[in-house]
């Protein structure tokens, strides 16, 4: 009986040891958690921003500057403001991705491979802003462990598609600990080859949440090219006219 | 007996007329068909040079300097300044006419359908030296600077189900290097003789393709004609040379024969039309040899006769050599002489070959106009003259050589 004591306490030390020195949000959080935090912080009700994409390839930089509206997960509006595309806008609703340019008569309804065109040329494509912010339906999550990337502390999350509609078979994200912001996330084939990169440069903070406010985007089957999006101001939650996100509005 | 010969052998064609009828059919289809094929060919050569210049370079060809080098990435924005290029092209002695374009890839899209298309950006008055619209055009009218308009080819229109007045939206990637769509409304179809310029094809006016592409004042190209005479390659270095002092630019001017691809692929297509000319060429040899021979054999009791009754070798192989040479000279004559009518006929009518030719990529028209070329047929008659008097000088020496006992066993 004592005997069968001391070795309780044998177990117990270890055991106490690991409790205290293991992370404990790792302990705490899966990786379905991490990415439904991530997807819920990347959300707003609404929102309103303006910003623009500067995009470097071999023939120079290209700068567009635009205004975004968004609301919930799958609705957004972008029109373009600068010289080149002025008038041209972008709506994404549930599923779809339409069209907009001020000379055309009817609108164009991006589908099937025609997503996966370049967005004005940039390392950006209409499919990217097609995905939607329910990451766990069509993605398997496996959380690798943590890393520090730029000193901050991250998770290292893999995601494998579980279904094909997706832009990107498999993406590797890092992920901040703290406030969930992907810091960086790398896009490949099953297959395992790399086809985007994706780096947060900067952010800023709105509404209680860190915001990317500065990324570098690589499209890896582009030779010398990159792109920075940057936000330039973020208005979180305000109130936008419901009609904003439909067709018979994109023509106005 | 020698100045009787040539008496003689007239005499012989006429003692056994069938076999001298039949055996100048032979020479004279075989004339007629090199004459017919070599029209033919000449005929292709010209068209394809003509398509060549008209619908893809012209005389010679200004481009921006760097052009070629990203070419595949459709580098729209390394235009060239056609506003200041054209007083320059005006001034030179040498230049007939020129005019501007910008070819660009687009996504024709008609209700939630896109295909693949091409489109040309032109000024329709000084494509008129380029292309005979007028003769062209089927239906409709050409499209007018400063409208939303096009024209496209006829297969395309039957194929898209698309008629004048019909509208649809045009999507492509811009000289800015973004996008931008418009929608043009078909007010002209033209069955252009290029088979791919039919299918994938619109043409809308350049002022208008300018600012959908964001060129404004720019093309993508200059195709310049040129006056008879000039020579293209010296024109095309003084025009660069021009532009180079007068506007201080670079520019890519080359003569279409200098310019890689297109001129390759005509001379590509000039050995492989020869190889086949050479073809039916032996292959008219070997009927006229044939024929000729075997009106010679035949006639080996003939010879015994002749040898029997006093005549020499040598006047033996003459004789025949002076029949086959009278029958040769009738039969190509008449041959030549029919092949020349037909490819005359043809170069008015053509002959037309569209459904053969329909998804067969070439610069080449799918109506074919033979060419008549007198030299041409001349060296064709001389030589089914000569081919066939060869051929009968081989049979006739050896039936001269045959003992006249020997030569009479032959029956």
């Amino acid at each position: 009986m004592c005997k069968h004591d001391k070795s309780k306490k044998h177990l117990l030390f270890p055991l106490l040891l690991l409790l205290v020195f293991f992370p404990s949000n790792l302990s705490a959080v899966s990786a379905e958690e991490i990415i439904q935090k991530m997807d819920e912080l990347a959300t707003f009700e609404t929102s309103y921003s303006t910003g623009s994409i500067q995009t470097k390839d071999r023939f120079g930089t290209k700068t567009s500057t635009f205004n975004a509206w968004s609301q919930g997960e799958s609705d957004s509006l972008i029109e373009f403001t600068s010289t080149a595309e002025r008038g041209q806008k972008i709506l994404r609703t549930k599923g779809s991705l339409y069209l907009f340019y001020p000379d055309a008569e009817e609108l164009i309804r991006l589908q099937g491979a025609a997503l996966r065109q370049s967005m004005l040329g940039s390392d950006i494509s209409y499919e990217d802003m097609t995905e939607e912010k329910n990451t766990l339906d069509n993605y398997k999550a496996v959380l690798e462990g943590t890393e520090a990337f730029k000193d901050t502390m991250c998770y290292v999350i893999t995601l494998t598609a579980t279904t094909r509609s997706v832009a990107y078979p498999v993406q590797k994200l890092w992920i901040d600990t703290e406030n969930y912001l992907v810091w960086k996330a790398q896009y490949s084939t099953a297959q395992g080859r790399l086809l985007k990169e994706m780096e947060v440069l900067s952010t800023l903070e709105a509404g209680g949440r860190v915001i990317a406010s500065e990324t570098r985007i690589e499209d890896k089957m582009k030779r010398d090219s990159h792109t920075y999006m940057r936000l330039d101001s973020l208005e979180v939650n305000p109130v936008l006219d419901k009609k904003i996100f439909t067709l018979e509005n994109l023509t106005w | 007996m020698t100045t009787k010969l040539p008496r003689l052998a007239f005499r012989n064609i006429f003692r056994n007329l069938r076999r001298s009828i039949l055996s100048a059919v032979a020479i004279s289809v075989s004339a007629l068909s090199i004459v017919m094929l070599f029209g033919l060919l000449d005929g292709m050569e010209i068209d394809m040079a003509n398509n060549l210049q008209s619908y893809y370079t012209g005389e010679v060809r200004i481009r921006n300097v760097d052009y070629e080098k990203y070419e595949r990435y459709n580098p729209l924005h390394l235009g060239v300044d056609w506003e200041a290029i054209a007083p320059i092209l005006m001034d030179n002695p040498s230049v007939e006419s020129a005019t501007a374009r910008i070819s660009f890839p687009a996504n024709m899209y008609i209700g939630e359908n896109s295909q693949v298309v091409m489109g040309v950006g032109a000024d329709f008055s000084t494509e008129e030296a380029f292309i005979d619209f007028p003769a062209i055009l089927k239906e409709g009218r050409l499209p007018e600077q400063g409208k939303n308009e096009m024209l496209i080819g006829s297969a395309m229109a039957r194929e898209l189900n698309l008629s004048i007045g019909d509208k649809v939206t045009m999507l492509t990637t811009t000289a800015a290097r973004g996008s931008n769509a418009i929608t043009l409304q078909v007010v002209g179809i033209a069955t252009f003789p290029v088979g791919s310029l039919n299918t994938n094809m619109f043409w809308a006016p350049l002022d208008r393709m300018q600012y959908f592409l964001r060129m404004e004042g720019l093309s993508q190209e200059i195709l310049v004609l040129l006056k008879d005479g000039a020579k293209e390659s010296l024109v095309a270095q003084e025009i660069h040379d021009e532009i180079s002092q007068s506007l201080g630019i670079e520019t890519d001017t080359r003569s279409w024969k200098n310019l890689n691809i297109m001129y390759s692929m005509l001379r590509i297509m000039k050995v492989a039309y020869y190889f086949v000319a050479i073809f039916f060429f032996l292959l008219g040899s070997t009927v006229i040899i044939n024929t000729t021979m075997m009106v010679i054999f035949e006639r080996m009791r003939e010879i015994g006769t002749l040898s029997a009754l006093g005549m020499q070798g040598s006047e033996l192989t003459k004789l025949f050599l002076l029949e086959g040479f009278f029958i040769s000279v009738i039969g190509s004559g008449v041959g030549v002489i029919i092949g020349m009518i037909g490819n005359y006929y043809l170069s008015k009518v053509g002959i037309n070959f569209t459904d053969a030719m329909s998804g067969i990529d070439l610069e080449v028209s799918s109506i074919f106009y033979p060419q008549v070329n007198i030299l041409k047929s001349f060296f064709i008659w001389l030589y089914a003259v000569v081919i066939s008097s060869l051929a009968t000088f081989i049979p006739s020496r050896r039936a001269s050589k045959i003992e006249p006992v020997e030569a009479l066993r032959y029956v």
